[in-house]
């Protein structure tokens, strides 16, 4: 476990806010983020954590402040020093370089685990349909479900549904993967599986955020550990340090509770 | 004899034994796990059943006895070119309508849902209208198209709208507004997930909708949509109103000369029926085709006649036991 290595950042997020309606929900968030780093970011329901990860990939507009992966603006691009809104197309293309795990799995339900998987490199980054399944299959196998590639998302279990997802994120080769609280809608007796996964998927190099609840997962994992409350990160350290000996009230409150 | 639990029914002096108490958990009909109980006999079933023998055996009796129904007519113009003719413009009527309706309404109910406010407003108004306007009345304002618009493209717009284009025009509008609406309620029941992990794995809107929304709609649409089509099949008879050449107006064109007009119409209700069941079973092999658990092939023949036909369900299958 290391600390953040002195190399440039591959994400930059720099005072972002994000009304949602009437409510502004992102008051402000500053984060960078270097190269094959875990960060896992904690804090209380209605904190703004998701809305944060959408921020990120691009799922939602952000009103002000810029968000940088791998050294592109999220969601805009500068030309002859204007700043223009990207267009749906360029859009996507950059959302294809940031994978995301969500908290219900989204897998597609029309499709098996091997299309699911091998749809996005078939459709999006355009390889051959060999090239896609055996893609597709070599992300299976990294999760351990290489034997489920026939099957439908209504067929596997919910920690098996997770691994898929996370699965056919990885099987677009993404710079950076984004997980919001992939474990809080399973049994607890899957939650293990989905978090080893993710695990394997850290030791390889690949740079994580992560949104969770699992005290163990970051303490053991996570480079940094991030505390957002009220839109706003209010701690961030090494895990140890946040985790054990936090400098702000509501973190320690906050870990009291999910203790 | 059935005691209150509350009474403590440990003598009583008539000299019978105590009565038990029933235990209170148990249902009153005695349909308790494990416990084998004698069914009653079904005497107001089988007198209803008795009674709707009896009364169809009368209707039926009164019809093949009617000298007016006149059974050797009906016969003989049950297999006439002309209502052959019928069959097929009604066919090709509901066919094309069906389909046309289907594509517009994949455009409208896509514009309900679109970001674009203006685009929304107008698939909605497109949808209020042709769903508000009576069938008929659609057909009419098509089949008269001619007094608001004497030519169209040059043409004599008389020459353009024939019966059978008006009716194809107005059925298809009609229709669409409806489809529309079960299309996009099929949108609405796809998960906003499923958008955004389509999103997710860099899939622009329009293909996450087209690629990943649009298929998983299909498993609900299909089966209103075979409802639609049987109505269709049935509102299509409304362009006789216009001399559409549909299998009602072969009808009346026959009772039109000969004035055989009940076994003329017995023979448009026959035929109407057969569409109807053949588009039935389609449906229900189309259902069985897009259900979620892929059951399709396992699903028999003879499950559909007994379910459709026999309009029988589980309810008289043996009650298995509950567990307390
Ligand atoms: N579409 C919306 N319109 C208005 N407010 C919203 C909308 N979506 C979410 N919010 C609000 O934004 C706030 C932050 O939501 P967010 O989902 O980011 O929180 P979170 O930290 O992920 O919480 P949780 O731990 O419960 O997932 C919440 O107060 C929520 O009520
Ligand atoms: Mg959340």
């Amino acid at each position: 476990m290391t600390l953040a290595p002195a190399q440039a950042p591959l994400m930059v997020i720099d005072d972002v806010h994000k009304w949602l309606g009437k409510n502004h929900i992102l008051r402000g968030v500053n984060m960078t983020v270097a190269p094959g780093e875990i960060v896992c970011v904690l804090g209380p329901s209605g904190s703004g954590k998701s809305t944060l990860l959408r921020c990120i990939n691009g799922l939602e507009a952000v009103e002000s402040g810029t968000v940088e992966v791998g050294g592109d603006l999220v969601g805009y691009k500068i030309h002859k020093g204007q700043l223009f809104e990207h267009t749906e197309r360029e859009s996507a293309k950059m959302r294809r370089r940031i994978g995301m795990v969500f908290q219900h799995f989204n897998l597609f339900t029309h499709m098996t685990a091997s299309e699911n998987v091998s749809y996005g490199p078939r459709r999006v980054l355009g390889l051959s349909k060999a090239e896609a399944n055996e893609q597709g299959l070599e992300a299976l196998r990294k999760v351990g479900l290489k034997d489920k590639a026939g099957s439908y998302p209504a067929q596997l279990s919910g920690g098996q549904q997770q691994r898929v997802a996370i699965a056919r994120s990885l099987a677009m080769k993404p710079q950076v993967m984004l997980f919001d609280e992939p474990t809080s809608a399973l049994d607890p007796e899957l939650v293990g599986d989905v978090l080893q996964v993710m695990k394997r998927v850290a030791e390889e190099g690949m740079t994580m955020v992560v949104v969770t609840h699992e005290i163990g997962f970051a303490r053991e994992v996570a480079d940094r550990v991030i505390f957002m409350d009220e839109g706003r990160v209010i701690e961030s350290g090494p895990a140890a340090q946040v985790l054990d000996n936090p400098s702000h009230e509501r973190t320690a409150n906050f870990l009291r509770h999910v203790r | 004899m059935i005691v209150d639990s509350h009474q403590a029914p440990a003598h009583d002096n008539t000299g019978k034994p105590p009565v038990t108490v029933l235990d209170p958990t148990r249902a009153p009909d005695g349909h308790v796990a494990g416990i084998q109980a004698k069914r009653r006999k079904p005497y107001g079933q089988m007198a209803t059943g008795t009674l709707i023998v009896a009364i169809a055996a009368l209707f039926i009796w009164s019809q093949a006895a009617n000298e007016n129904l006149d059974w050797s007519s009906v016969g003989e113009f049950m297999f006439h070119p002309v209502i052959f003719k019928g069959i097929a413009v009604t066919l090709e009527l509901s066919v094309f309508s069906m389909l046309i309706s289907v594509v517009l309404a994949f455009g409208v109910a896509l514009m309900c849902q679109s970001q674009n406010r203006l685009a929304a407003v107008v698939g909605r108004l497109y949808v209020w209208f042709f769903r508000g306007v009576p069938l008929l009345v659609q057909i009419l304002i098509w089949f008269n198209l001619a007094v608001l618009y004497p030519k169209i493209l040059g043409t004599d717009t008389n020459q353009l709208i024939s019966g059978f284009t008006a009716g194809l025009c107005a059925l298809s509008l009609a229709e669409s507004g409806y489809m529309a609406e079960i299309i996009r309620g099929g949108i609405l029941s796809v998960s906003k997930g499923q958008t955004d992990a389509g999103l997710s794995i860099g899939l622009t809107r329009g293909q996450a909708l087209r690629r990943i929304v649009l298929p998983q709609t299909i498993r609900v649409i299909i089966p209103p949509t075979g409802n639609q089509f049987i109505g269709l099949l049935k509102a299509s008879s409304l362009v006789s109103a216009i001399g559409g050449s549909d299998l009602l107006t072969q009808t009346q064109l026959i009772y039109g000369q000969n004035f055989k007009i009940v076994p003329l119409l017995i023979v448009a209700t026959a035929w109407y029926l057969v569409l109807v069941s053949v588009a039935s079973i389609g449906q229900y092999f189309l259902e069985q085709k897009f259900s979620p658990d892929g059951a399709a092939a396992r699903r028999s023949f003879r499950e559909l006649i007994r379910r459709n036909v026999l309009l029988r369900n589980h309810s008289d299958l043996p009650r298995k036991a509950v567990q307390p």
